[in-house]
């Protein structure tokens, strides 16, 4: 048994020094406890860079390895479609360099966006960060923004020279510069912890009283204070979340990501604040995120219709019924 | 190898295996927490300073994960190797009765402290955190603890 029977191996003075001694380790956790935040994350990076480096690189290999395993099949399928296509690239891409220079479209074209793999810690009190593969020597740096094919996942926070660690927009300090999608009205995006963490929720805050905010209307970044590109998918309104007086009103969102799902991102590399509206506005893009959409409100009403329930307001009524 | 040595061969056993399984995984809560359990089980080996410093080395390990509450676990562990090296003067036993006491509430008191300490805009309620899921992870320790000891064969050596 490794709980060994009472060894009197000290003495009186043995015991005292040994509590001293653990007098004196308490403190020191109490200090690392106190240090300051950017101190705190020298000596947590230092960690992962060492100690901890073997078993964050096989959670990086095992998210590899499974990301790969699902994508072999998209890929050999964008494989043959880009075969087929390669005979016209070259033609192609000849026209749009020429264009480009013509239209001095290169500088409009940044951020650029690097791929990373997301590498959850695994700890109950760092659900809200993860890492990504991507740092510093990758042109990474902190306020990056983290986006995937949907719109922003979260924030960088600290960057390393391989790998970053990055907030989802359910950390409590997450915080977005936001717009409705046709640029009406403006606020801040945060999150609204929930009881439990699939329940935590999104919050656009300090919109004008009087704008004309309806269900389903896309919020995006709104570029200010230039740590988030202009134009990244938020969510989606939801309903009034509540109302200030006569000035102000907030609204629930829909976020168009939920943290949970999310195992490849990419990472903004470069200048920040750069707009990158035209990503998520060309056909193919918005198209996509129409037809899931659709699909989604196609089989509601055929849910319904299954269970046999009456039909429910349409949901484009809800924001402005609730503010009035 | 020595009795003494073995011990310290599974508890080296538990931090890679807690490790690899949380970090190198992924697996998260449903991995029993084998970094308390080690902690737990070295502070019967050690004197009070000793297991204090143990448990604030593996405090910080867990720490350098969880950037939002650095330090909350460094506190807890070298609070809990005190308290684990200190039932050494308390508690003479091997019963199973006591090992199953000794790692559940070993565990369920790292909970605690840790709770605590890490800072409400990260800590769930009161009650579901510690008295719900503390106590869950508190019979999960226990129950790992239990079947490490018998897997490795103190369970056996100490009823000889």
């Amino acid at each position: 048994m490794p709980l060994p029977a009472f060894a009197p191996d000290q003495g009186a003075d043995g015991g005292r020094r040994q509590r001293f001694i653990a007098g004196v380790v308490f403190a020191f956790a109490l200090l690392v406890y106190y240090l300051p935040d950017a101190t705190q994350q020298r000596a947590a990076s230092a960690l992962r860079g060492s100690v901890l480096r073997p078993f964050i690189a096989t959670q990086e290999a095992l998210v590899e390895a499974r990301l790969s395993a699902r994508q072999v099949e998209e890929l050999q399928r964008q494989l043959d479609t880009l075969t087929a296509r390669l005979a016209t690239h070259g033609a192609l891409e000849d026209e749009n360099r020429t264009l480009r220079d013509l239209l001095e479209l290169g500088d409009r074209l940044r951020p650029a966006f690097r791929p990373a793999s997301v590498l959850r810690p695994g700890n109950t009190d760092s659900e809200r960060l993860f890492l990504v593969s991507v740092g510093s020597e990758d042109g990474v740096s902190v306020g990056s923004p983290v986006i995937d094919q949907n719109g922003l996942v979260g924030v960088v926070r600290e960057v390393r020279a391989h790998t970053s660690v990055a907030m989802d927009w359910t950390h409590p300090d997450f915080r977005a510069s936001a717009m409705l999608a046709n640029g009406t009205s403006y606020g801040i995006v945060e999150a609204q912890e929930g009881a439990f963490r699939e329940d935590d929720r999104m919050i656009l805050r300090g919109t004008a009283f009087n704008a004309e905010i309806e269900a389903g209307m896309p919020v995006l970044t709104s570029g200010f204070g230039r740590v988030l590109p202009r134009g990244i998918p938020i969510g989606r309104v939801e309903s009034v979340h509540q109302t200030e007086g006569e000035w102000l009103t907030s609204y629930w969102l829909v976020p168009m990501v939920h943290p949970a799902s999310v195992t490849h991102v990419l990472v903004g590399v470069g200048e920040p604040g750069q707009a990158v509206i035209d990503v998520w506005s060309s056909p193919g893009v918005t198209g996509e995120l129409l037809r899931r959409e659709q699909r989604v409100r196609d089989s509601v009403p055929a849910l319904r219709d299954s269970a046999g329930l009456s039909a429910e307001p349409q949901p484009s009524d809800t924001a402005s019924e609730g503010r009035r | 190898m020595t009795s003494t040595w073995r011990v310290w061969v599974v508890i080296a056993g538990l931090i890679l295996l807690h490790l690899l399984l949380h970090v190198g995984f992924g697996v998260g809560r449903a991995a029993p927490d084998l970094l308390a359990l080690a902690v737990l089980t070295a502070a019967r080996e050690m004197r009070v300073g000793t297991a204090a410093g143990f448990g604030l080395a593996m405090g910080l390990l867990e720490d350098a994960l969880s950037a939002l509450s650095f330090g909350a676990s460094a506190i807890t562990m070298s609070l809990i190797g005190a308290g684990g090296a200190e039932t050494r003067d308390l508690f003479v036993g091997d019963s199973l009765l006591f090992l199953v006491s000794y790692f559940f509430l070993g565990k369920w008191l790292r909970d605690m402290v840790h709770w605590f300490f890490v800072g409400e805009s990260v800590r769930l309620p009161f009650v579901d955190q510690v008295v719900v899921q503390g106590s869950l992870d508190g019979a999960y320790t226990a129950a790992v603890g239990v079947l490490v000891l018998v897997a490795t064969g103190f369970w056996r050596d100490a009823h000889r």
